[in-house]
């Protein structure tokens, strides 16, 4: 063979790369000679004078470390114009009005840039080591993949944040909640739900806000972002996001346009879904005023008028509490309600409690001694003066009162059949038991007449009705006893009430 | 010092279940009041084992097992613990400075005692005389339970002034405010669950606490205004099969009444009159009653109890009124019923309303006011019947015989305006009879007086065409019940009268 020549070899020898990655270049040790301009800029920085109110020296100094390294990994520590650059707590500042200007509300500000600002400086720290052993320049995209979930805040860079991205972050959440209003679906809860079960997307999916609200659910009532007037009641599951949440003001216009609409529309299943919605929103949030007084007030009446006793029962419950913060509203109202809901139940020992409950000035309320006197007329057997009162019943009292109407006519029947012999005219019946509260226009006489008469044949009267040459209508009360008294047992046996009259 | 445990070896030696009850009671024997106090004094923390077991095993004038001294070892250790937190609270109370007397504290240890006592039944250790330490730690229980939630309630008081809170959540703090006496009702029930699951023949068993644990139940339960609680209580009561259960009347009087007293109430307050009245006049019947010794104050003050719920109760089954000589046994009766009773009697509508609102926060309270406005009933009862006697007699009738005499019938035909005429008398409202421009509101008058008749008080039929009450005349058994005061209460009180006369 041929000798080998010692000539120079032709190649130069390489440590062959045993990873995809290129070789990084050492990182600048800290110590490095900072440039005077650099240095300028630090003082700056720390100067008394520069401070403002507002961002803590803490808070300041994280940021300034943030920026030169940055700058520093960037190479702009020698192309950037320290001299101009702006200070730490300005930036600071700046993002935070501009954060104050889209959310709307200042304290939405503090509610949201406080996890990211102080999530900031650890996220990027992290980001930070992380990148020593990876590329220099990973996608956003990529470095999500690389960070779990739970780190996911503000990974943007100093620009990012600053300026545009957050507009075009804005332009999907506009996007998703018209998606979500659009199918009525819930993206945000299919996402939780998601995580829930571990499994967590690679790349962040548009309809969920997770660059927004942070990783740990906020402490304490949130305060909500959403600006939608109408809003559907959906049960909640977890702690809900604020901007599924109405701000307050929002809350009062809700509010004023669910209730014209009822007005208008009396269309039950709409209201009640918005008042539950609105309902929900002023608990989650944890507010308790004069609005809140004014949504259950009112979802109380639209239930009563539509005789949806679940619902009212709720709204009676929360309002007793809130009452007794002395917020205003309609207390005495809602006590006379209550009271002619017991009459109702003939719950002896609630009754009881209630009236041990109510105070001297309570007692001299309009609608409350309506209620009283209703109580006490029917614990008497005073049919004629209960029949009075319930045509005068304030507000949404006859709604109350109509639960108790048919058995109450039943109990008056009884008393009359066996006081008045030998018979009664038709008339005189339809006008002791109020039939005229019956029929759509209380002066048509034929109607009252009519309604009475049907009311008396639905509960066996038909043969003791008498019709008279003279045309005039009689009923024989004293052949009916038997079948009134056993009517009005039925009517009653349902309560258990056990010798009330 | 001595005398505790002196009494106690007396106790076990005679097996005096009450004696030996004294010896872990709260409160010291009249005889020894400094007990409770030098009882802690005598021993200390560190050495506190050693001197009970000294007291206790090494005692020659006791005769216990090892394992019975232990038990005791344990009740006693919780005792003396108790005595501390006692002595304190009583000291910051008798120092003027009742906000600081931990109370709860006291609670917590007493209980600890109560369940010291408590493993000492379930582990059989105990026989069935030495119950009355359940009576003694059941009582002390409810009442340190009230005095802590009666402390916690200043505190919050307190707390909310100077921090000028409003209460945030109503209910929270209403089920916080009776924090220590649900506790209490708890263990109450523990106890009633433990006494009546002793298998142990009737001689020897736990039984015959029942009575009083379930009264002590009743109490708690009461103060809670939780009802249907004490109705759970009756109900098992009640399932015990007749054998396994000794009668009431086997009881101690005490219990008896006191039982009888709050089945009753529990019973008026279902609205089931007749059985309240029975098991109230049975416990007024038996309840110990003396009008000429004054100075038992709680026998009176039960009997005064039990006829407050006895009267309003006999008002309505039987529409009998209490006599004047009955309520006038105690003041306290006479200042509530004896307006009501008057008015009702002399049929004075505007001095029945009166009478009811004067009172009207008391009879709220004992939840009779409801039941005592139904008097209203009787009253116009009284008021219709006064119109019909008023009415005179029916002209003889025509054609009768000369020198025939003829029973002199009472006029029946009467017409409704002198109802009327009688209802605005007697003080009614004019809203209520009047038709808004001065006259009467016929209709009205004729409900009242069909209610009368629907509820039996009267016969008779109204003629709307003639404008007449038409009463038959054969109604006139049932019109005299009134007038007859309470003829069994005043019986009854002179039996007891006789009773007493014979005892001295």
């Amino acid at each position: 063979m041929f000798p080998t020549m010692q000539t120079a070899p032709a190649y130069t020898r390489v440590v062959a790369r045993q990873t995809l990655q290129r070789p990084t270049e050492p990182v600048q040790p800290q110590k490095q000679a900072w440039s005077p301009d650099v240095r300028a800029y630090v003082q700056r920085a720390f100067d008394p004078a520069n401070l403002i109110d507002g961002v803590e020296g803490g808070v300041m100094s994280e940021r300034l470390r943030n920026v030169i390294t940055q700058a520093a990994e960037a190479g702009q520590l020698e192309t950037i114009d320290w001299s101009t650059y702006p200070l730490p707590q300005v930036l600071i500042k700046a993002e935070r009005d501009q954060a104050a200007l889209r959310g709307g509300m200042a304290s939405l500000s503090a509610n949201l840039l406080s996890p990211v600002l102080h999530t900031n400086a650890h996220a990027l720290h992290d980001a930070r080591t992380k990148r020593n052993y990876e590329e220099m320049d990973t996608t956003p995209a990529e470095e999500e993949a690389i960070t779990p979930p739970w780190k996911k805040t503000n990974k943007g860079s100093l620009e990012d944040r600053m300026s545009g991205k957050k507009n075009k972050h804005d332009k999907k959440q506009k996007k998703a909640e018209a998606l979500r209003a659009d199918f009525g679906v819930d993206f945000e809860m299919l996402a939780r739900r998601k995580q829930r079960f571990g499994y967590t997307s690679p790349e962040p999916s548009p309809y969920l806000s997770s660059r927004q609200d942070s990783p740990k659910p906020v402490a304490g009532p949130i305060v909500g972002t959403c600006e939608k007037i109408e809003k559907s009641y959906f049960r909640l599951t977890a702690p809900p996001l604020p901007d599924t949440v109405r701000p307050y003001p929002v809350l009062e216009k809700a509010l004023t346009l669910v209730r014209n609409k009822w007005k208008q529309e009396h269309n039950y299943r709409y209201a009640c879904d918005q008042l539950k919605s609105i309902r929900q929103d002023l608990t989650v949030q944890r507010i308790q005023n004069e609005l809140t007084v004014k949504a259950y007030e009112s979802h109380a009446r639209i239930a009563l008028e539509m005789k949806d006793l679940g619902e009212y029962n709720q709204c009676q419950t929360k309002l007793r509490d809130l009452y007794k913060l002395d917020l205003g509203g309609n207390p005495g109202e809602f006590i006379a309600y209550r009271i002619l809901y017991i009459i109702y139940t003939c719950n002896r020992t609630d009754m009881n409690n209630m009236l041990a409950d109510l105070t001297t000035a309570d007692k001299q309320q309009h609608n409350v001694k309506h209620a009283l006197q209703t109580r006490s007329a029917l614990a008497s057997g005073n049919y004629h003066r209960f029949f009075r009162l319930y045509q005068n019943a304030p507000q949404m009292g006859p709604y109350l009162l109509d639960m108790v109407l048919q058995r109450e006519r039943l109990a008056a029947m009884a008393a009359i059949c066996r006081i008045y012999k030998p018979d009664v005219a038709l008339t005189f019946l339809a006008k002791e038991l109020a039939f005229n509260t019956d029929v759509e226009d209380p002066e048509d006489f034929d109607a009252v007449q009519r309604a009475c008469l049907e009311f008396l044949c639905q509960h066996g009267g038909e043969s003791f009705v008498e019709r008279k040459d003279s045309g005039e209508v009689r009923f024989q009360t004293g052949k009916a006893i038997a079948v009134f008294e056993g009517a009005r047992a039925a009517a009653f046996r349902g309560v258990d009430i056990k010798g009330q009259i | 010092m001595e005398a505790l445990w002196s009494d106690f070896a007396l106790a076990q030696r005679t097996s005096d279940g009450y004696l030996l009850g004294t010896t872990i009671s709260p409160e010291p024997p009249k005889s020894d009041p400094a007990r409770l106090y030098n009882f802690h004094r005598w021993t200390n923390p560190g050495s506190l084992q050693t001197d009970l077991r000294y007291k206790l095993q090494y005692n020659p004038n006791l005769k216990l097992d090892k394992k019975e001294a232990n038990t005791w070892l344990d009740i006693f250790t919780a005792y003396y613990n108790f005595t501390t937190t006692l002595l304190a609270a009583e000291e910051a109370k008798n120092a003027q400075r009742p906000r600081e007397a931990d109370w709860s504290t006291v609670y917590e240890s007493w209980k600890n005692v109560l369940n010291a006592v408590i493993r000492a039944y379930q582990n059989e250790m105990f026989e069935a005389w030495t119950i009355p330490c359940l009576y003694i730690v059941g009582k002390y229980l409810r009442i340190f339970a009230i005095k802590a939630d009666d402390n916690a309630a200043l505190a919050q008081r307190d707390t909310d002034v100077a921090l000028g809170v409003h209460d945030e959540d109503m209910s929270n703090s209403s089920s916080s405010r009776n924090e220590k006496l649900e506790d209490a009702a708890r263990q109450i029930g523990r106890i009633f669950a433990l006494c009546l699951g002793d298998r142990s023949p009737l001689d020897d068993s736990r039984k015959w606490a029942l009575y009083y644990i379930a009264n002590l139940s009743f109490k708690t339960y009461f103060r809670l205004n939780s009802i249907s609680l004490s109705k759970n209580i009756l109900r098992s009561l009640q399932a015990q099969a007749p054998g396994e259960l000794p009668e009431l009347s086997a009881f101690p009087r005490a219990h008896q009444v006191t039982f009888k007293y709050y089945s009753g109430v529990i019973d008026f307050l279902s609205e089931d009159y007749k059985a309240a009245e029975e098991k109230l006049l049975a416990a007024y019947e038996m309840c110990l009653y003396s009008p000429t010794n004054t100075t038992t104050t709680t026998t009176s003050r039960n009997r005064d109890l039990i006829l407050t719920y006895l009267i309003p109760t006999k008002l309505l089954t039987s529409g009998l009124l209490p006599t004047i000589a009955l309520l006038s046994s105690s003041p306290n009766l006479t200042h509530l019923f004896q307006p009501i009773a008057h008015a009702i009697k002399t049929a004075n509508l505007s001095a029945f309303h009166a009478a009811l609102a004067a009172n009207e926060e008391t009879f709220i309270k004992r939840r009779i006011y409801l039941t005592l406005e139904r008097g209203r009933d009787l009253l116009l009862r009284n008021l219709f019947r006064k119109v019909f006697v008023a009415g005179g007699y029916e002209p003889s009738a025509a054609g009768a015989a000369e020198g025939v005499v003829t029973e002199k019938v009472r006029r029946t035909r009467i017409p409704i305006r002198e109802f009327a005429a009688a209802l605005r008398m007697a003080g009614m409202a004019e809203e209520e009879i009047g038709d808004g421009e001065g006259g009467v509101d016929e209709e009205g008058v004729e409900c009242l007086l069909a209610n009368c008749v629907y509820k039996n008080y009267m016969k008779g039929y109204i003629s709307r065409d003639h404008d007449l009450i038409l009463i038959s005349h054969l109604d006139d058994d049932d019109d005299d019940d009134d007038d007859v005061d309470d003829d069994k209460d005043d019986g009854k009180l002179e039996q007891q009268k006789r009773k007493m006369s014979k005892k001295w």
